[in-house]
């Protein structure tokens, strides 16, 4: 366990002055390309303010299949009917 | 220099890392900066500094060696502080001739830097004072930047007022000069952590992934990704004796399996990416909107071909950049529109391949293709049932001339028919349809239990 105190150590020096990291950070992102990925304002945070505590149901709703079965696929079918003749009669020609 | 030297105690006795490297901050008012580099002059200032910390009520507990490294780390600090004084009078007096530049504050920052290695390596700074090597190279790598737009500033006013006769003059490779220095003084620290030997509890080792997260932007900024899979590899190495991840701050981890995730994803290994990119994104705080966007952008091209499914709209709300980088390529994708989504891969490329996430969009093509042929097939409708109240089939016959027509469906192109076998043979072997083609027949036959695996159909 004695692992983890330095951590630990670090941790609550960051807490205990959050306002003065985020004064250290800000020159820094001004400075920063748009697609850098920014230092934090705070060291650590605790579990309920991490993403996965916040989206609800474990993210699943957020992904959805890629394919789709609402659009009336007759409107497709006419379509590709139509197309079909236009090649066939293409063809003839 | 009181109050450091007062900030310097109260530190010390608690043993608080990022109290103590608050004392090296360059990140101070014009009048406190002001205020420390007054307190003394070139002279005197080893002496006052000596002294500040022997009489600051620490003094006297810290061994004799390990006063000379902090009085050398304070002078490095004084000196960088006059040169960003500098910096700071002489773009108010609006004087252009002034001696001091980004680059010479990178240099004395540098110096900081070396009198803190030296700290450890030969004055016994103890591991709990790392902090202090993240303020130094967190700084160092702005300065350097700086200091390298400073120069290519210069350079572009200099080339306008004279034509470049030289020749061997390259661009590219000055470009980035201090970086690349910069990156070096990172790769000491991160040798410095990686060969602490001493017992973990008291171990450099808690500084590791601090300074690679340093190394790894930096080897982005300078186009050298790959350099950092040296860092990743000696890492691993040693991997036996460091801390777990897991118990580093969560800003540490979410960074390092960021860019770990973008690695793999540059290599195109998008199941390790996605693995690593996910943790990135449970673990990332919900407030850090642009750290989110930026792991959004590897992690939605990472579904696609992974999954194979796509961001929801709600998904994708808080960021506008993110909905016009991937919501048209989505729909044509859901759709199944082939020459829609061409147009859009196309339309997007300059952004896609900034992003470098172009040739992974791109590979979403099958994706679409799928989702039209797999139209084609439903269109097709349903055998006559043999029985009355027998269960449907779909008809699992199509003519290769409905999946051409579909294909060149609003390109107004025709494809021959060698061609569209061959688009069908590609996504037979890539197991996004099942059955085969009867060539003499010009026929398609597809498997009567999932024809297009994972579809439902």
């Amino acid at each position: 366990m004695a692992s983890q105190d330095a951590a630990k150590k670090d941790s609550k020096a960051a807490e205990a002055k959050p306002e003065q990291a985020v004064a250290d950070q800000k020159p820094a992102a001004a400075l920063e390309e748009d697609d850098e990925f920014e230092d934090f304002p705070v060291d650590d945070w605790e579990a309920e303010d991490t993403e996965a505590a916040n989206d609800g149901e474990g993210g699943k709703h957020l992904w959805e299949e890629s394919w789709d079965d609402d659009d009336t696929s007759d409107d497709f079918s006419t379509q590709l009917r139509e197309e079909l003749k236009k090649v066939e009669a293409s063809k003839k020609r | 220099m009181d109050t450091i030297f007062k900030q310097f105690a109260e530190a010390q006795v608690k043993c608080l890392g990022y109290d103590l490297s608050h004392t090296l901050s360059p990140d101070l008012s014009h009048e406190n900066l002001r205020a420390v580099f007054k307190s003394c002059n070139a002279h005197d200032v080893k002496t006052v500094i000596k002294r500040g910390i022997q009489n600051s009520g620490v003094g006297g507990s810290l061994p004799k060696e390990e006063v000379q490294g902090w009085v050398e780390v304070y002078h490095a600090y004084w000196k960088a502080v006059g040169e960003l004084l500098a910096i700071q009078e002489s773009s108010t007096a609006n004087g252009k001739s002034s001696n001091s530049s980004w680059s010479s504050i990178y240099e004395s920052w540098k110096e900081l830097l070396s009198a803190l290695i030296r700290g450890y390596l030969t004055y016994g700074f103890e591991a709990w004072t790392i902090p202090c090597l993240y303020v130094a190279g967190r700084h160092l790598r702005v300065f350097a930047i700086r200091a390298d737009t400073e120069r290519s500033n210069n350079m572009s006013v200099e080339s306008t007022a004279e034509a470049n006769f030289e020749d061997d003059f390259n661009p590219e490779s000055e470009k980035n000069q201090m970086l690349e220095d910069c990156a070096r003084q990172l790769n000491r620290v991160f040798n410095l952590c990686l060969s602490d030997r001493a017992p973990i509890e008291h171990s450099r080792k808690w500084g590791i992934y601090y300074v690679i997260n340093l190394l790894f932007k930096t080897y982005f900024k300078l186009n050298s990704a790959s350099l950092s899979k040296n860092i990743l590899k000696a890492l691993s190495a040693g991997r036996g004796d460091m801390p777990a991840l897991i118990s580093f701050p969560k800003s540490q981890q979410v960074t390092f399996k960021y860019y770990e995730g973008v690695l793999c994803f540059l290599e195109e290994n998008y199941v390790e990416a996605e693995k690593h990119l996910t943790t990135a994104w449970d673990m990332c705080h919900k407030d850090a909107l642009k750290n989110k966007e930026l792991i959004l952008t590897y992690l939605v091209p990472c579904h696609l071909l992974t999954t194979h499914t796509l961001p929801s709209h709600k998904l994708l709300e808080p960021y506008p950049r993110l909905q016009k980088l991937f919501l048209p390529l989505s729909r044509h994708i859901k759709k199944g529109e082939l020459h829609a989504f061409d147009l859009a891969l196309q339309g997007g490329e300059d952004e896609f391949v900034k992003r470098r996430i172009y040739l992974t969009l791109e590979r979403g093509r099958d994706i679409a293709l799928r989702n039209l042929l797999r139209k084609v097939f439903i269109a097709g409708g349903f055998e006559e049932p043999k029985a009355e109240g027998g269960k449907q089939v779909r008809k699992s016959r199509i003519p290769i001339t409905e999946f051409a027509a579909a294909i060149s469906l609003g390109s107004q192109e025709t494809l021959d028919n060698d061609e569209v076998e061959c688009l069908l043979a590609n996504m037979i072997y890539k197991n996004l349809m099942k059955g085969y083609i009867a060539r003499e027949r010009g026929m398609v036959v597809l498997s009567k239990s999932g024809a297009f695996p994972g579809t439902g159909i």
